[in-house]
């Protein structure tokens, strides 16, 4: 694989890793949500460019406009977790309780 | 020469309207302009008409293309024939003694030349109505007609029932509006056309749709069965304006125009039912109401109710000329009538209610005198005016081939006729006072007394003038049994003597708790008790659970978003049994990804 390919590749782990081992704030693990999505995008576009595949350049806005949508709602999330207790730890979320 | 001068009294009418932006309108003389305006209109539109009787030459005047909208020419034209040129005359001389009796009776208003406006304008409006030759313009005489009604019932504004009845007015005739518009529709549909003739010779089949639609646009505009608790209401307008609109001019505006459409109507004998069974009911239903009303001005409002019922009939029965006559010549007695109620309650410092009135009859003798010709009149005794054309209905009624029920409601109600008539000859003129002793009674003033002298003429001549140079038309039923030529007769005479005596009788007697009968009668039926109060109510309340309950909090609310809401919150506390602790699960996840990346990509 050529230098940038290993380059967004790493990008992609290091968020992966990001999102799954986080400390207290919820926060983060939606930031890195989002750095997730941002290295497909650009990994997909630049393949989609280097190939001249024009057919499948509308993937990269369609996984774009997705993305908003679980960001959306990956923030209401958090907000209804704000709501409740004041700020994000995840040790809070230990009740069930709606 | 016959044109030109139907036009100019016409156009003579509109003068003092476009003269009120001159200094004449704020001087006090513009009533008197006004009255001498239309009795100069009056005058002039003699010749056409006396031409007219004398050479039967009907004509038609088109003259100002206004618009053509594709295959529709509408223009301005006025059908000079046998009703218009006969009504107009008889619609001025009413209106001239009108106005000549409200210069006495509005003398002290305020606004009094505002007044006459109103009252020039309605008649400016309805001349249009009856001279239209196509059905826009009559529409626009019949607007006009109602919006002046409105103004001019709500002319003391400040009083809440004026206000509710001028309202009550305008909806009820919209009602009837809509019937005059499907017509309109219908004929510019099927016929290409709104002009009389055209729709006349094109003669269509199946008219079922249009008549019915004029028959509610009669019922509307003439208060009949269903649509008619807002002539009763109407009177607390002035009585002038009672007398000229709601007695002679206005109201027989919806049988007018089912008498202009009455080559269509003598084809359709489903129509006649209707229309014969529609007047029966109004006829006998507003007569009953009048017997036990203690307004000296709903009682003879009623009265109007019921003649106009009988022109209905009339038209069932297929005599349209008949019913044409009865309009003219039940001009004259009525708005008599009124003039005489208003000359009584003016008297009396604004008592309207008979049952304080009493003893005028050596007080008022000129007012006593035209009330008392006035009620003969109207009931039809021989040879006064009322004769020519009621007495002539209900002979024409009886030997035709109709309804036998409607027949019956029609004669039931013209004995009634007599009965509430002695009842206001009985309360308002007989026995003694039962008035304030400080009263103000007098009947010197020349406004008055001439206005009602000429209407006292006229009912009394009119019918036989009338009817003695028109021209033949439909000819009357020659031979009948002696018992049914004297129907009417008998039937009136039994209506006054059984209210006299009944009357006489109970004179002195204790004041009972009211039968259930007498209850229906003076509260008209509870039609309009029910009908003001229980559809709309219906009406509203549905629309607003639809709108507000259905639509917006139902469908737009629960059915997916809280429903699914409720659901999910539901059953994750019933099946979860986690405990939190986010971070072990998202660590376990990102251990199990690498390990099995490490082993599929460092197998082979």
């Amino acid at each position: 694989m050529s230098l940038v390919h290993i380059n967004i590749f790493l990008a992609f782990t290091v968020s992966l890793v990001g999102l799954l081992m986080y400390r207290s704030h919820l926060m983060s693990s939606l930031l890195c949500l989002e750095g997730m999505m941002l290295s497909l995008f650009v990994m997909a576009t630049m393949t989609v460019l280097n190939t001249h595949f024009t057919l499948a350049s509308m993937m990269p806005i369609i996984l774009l406009v997705f993305a908003a949508c679980e960001a959306a709602l990956g923030l209401s999330l958090l907000v209804m977790v704000s709501n409740t207790y004041g700020v994000d730890h995840v040790q809070n979320l230990n009740l069930l309780q709606c | 020469m016959f044109s030109s001068l139907m036009l100019v009294s016409l156009l003579v009418l509109t003068l003092p309207i476009m003269s009120s932006i001159f200094n004449t309108y704020k001087n006090s003389t513009f009533p008197h302009h006004v009255k001498n305006t239309i009795s100069y209109a009056f005058i002039t539109s003699l010749i056409p008409t006396m031409m007219f009787i004398h050479s039967g030459q009907e004509t038609i005047i088109s003259n100002w293309h206004w618009m053509t909208m594709q295959t529709l020419k509408l223009s301005l034209s006025f059908k000079l024939d046998y009703f218009s040129m006969i009504f107009v005359p008889v619609a001025l001389f009413v209106t001239w003694s009108i106005m000549e009796f409200s210069l006495w009776y509005m003398h002290s208003d305020p606004y009094i030349t505002r007044f006459f406006k109103y009252l020039l304008t309605f008649l400016i409006t309805m001349m249009i109505l009856v001279t239209a030759n196509n059905l826009f313009q009559l529409f626009i005489g019949w607007e006009g007609v109602g919006i002046m009604s409105f103004l001019l019932i709500g002319w003391w504004y400040g009083r809440t029932d004026a206000n509710t009845a001028a309202l009550q007015a305008i909806l009820y005739n919209r009602i009837g509006d809509i019937g005059f518009i499907m017509a309109m529709a219908w004929f510019l549909f099927n016929t290409n056309t709104w002009d009389l003739q055209q729709i006349f010779m094109l003669d269509p089949n199946l008219t079922n749709l249009p008549l019915l639609g004029l028959l509610l646009a009669a019922t509307g505009k003439s208060a009949q069965f269903g649509l008619h608790p807002w002539l009763p209401s109407a009177m607390e307008g002035p009585t002038p304006v009672s007398a000229l609109l709601h007695s002679s001019t206005m109201v027989v505006a919806g049988v007018f125009l089912l008498i202009r459409f009455h080559p269509l109507m003598e084809n359709n004998k489903t129509i006649q039912s209707l229309t014969l069974c529609l007047g029966a009911i109004t006829t006998l239903f507003t007569a009953i109401c009048a017997l036990t009303q203690n307004d000296i001005k709903k009682i003879i409002a009623f009265s109007t109710s019921s003649q106009l019922g009988l022109m209905i009939v009339t038209i069932g029965i297929n005599q349209p000329y008949l019913a044409f006559l009865h309009i003219c010549t039940h001009a004259f007695f009525k708005a008599m009538l009124f003039m005489c109620s208003g000359s009584i309650i003016h008297s009396l410092n604004d008592e309207q209610d008979i049952r304080k009135m009493g003893g005028l009859f050596n007080a008022m003798p000129f007012t006593t005198t035209s009330l008392i010709i006035g009620s003969l009149a109207l009931t039809g005794i021989p040879f006064l005016t009322g004769f020519y054309s009621k007495d002539l209905i209900i002979e024409t009624a009886n030997t035709s081939y109709t309804n036998a029920w409607a027949l019956l409601m029609t004669l039931i109600a013209t004995s009634l006729t007599a009965v509430y008539s002695t009842r206001i000859i009985f309360f308002a003129l007989l026995g003694q006072p039962r008035f304030l002793p400080l009263t103000s009674i007098n009947e010197n003033n020349p406004f008055l007394i001439n206005s009602i002298k000429r209407l006292l003429i006229g009912s009394i001549f009119a019918g036989f003038f009338i009817s003695n140079n028109i021209y033949p038309t439909t000819v009357p039923e020659m031979t009948m049994p002696t018992y049914m030529k004297l129907t009417a007769l008998a039937v009136t005479i039994l209506g006054f003597t059984l209210a006299l005596e009944l009357s006489l009788m109970t004179y002195n007697l204790k004041l009972e708790h009211s039968t259930s009968v007498f209850k229906f009668s003076n509260l008209l039926g509870y039609y309009p008790t029910i009908m003001h109060r229980l559809p709309p109510l219906a009406n509203l309340s549905m629309s607003q659970k639809s709108a507000s309950l259905l639509l917006d909090s139902i469908w737009l609310e629960n059915i997916l978003p809280k429903s699914i809401s409720q659901f999910q919150m539901k059953t994750s506390i019933l099946i979860s049994t986690q405990k939190g602790q986010i971070k072990l699960y998202f660590l376990s996840f990102l251990i199990t990804l690498t390990l099995s990346m490490l082993l599929f990509n460092l197998h082979e």
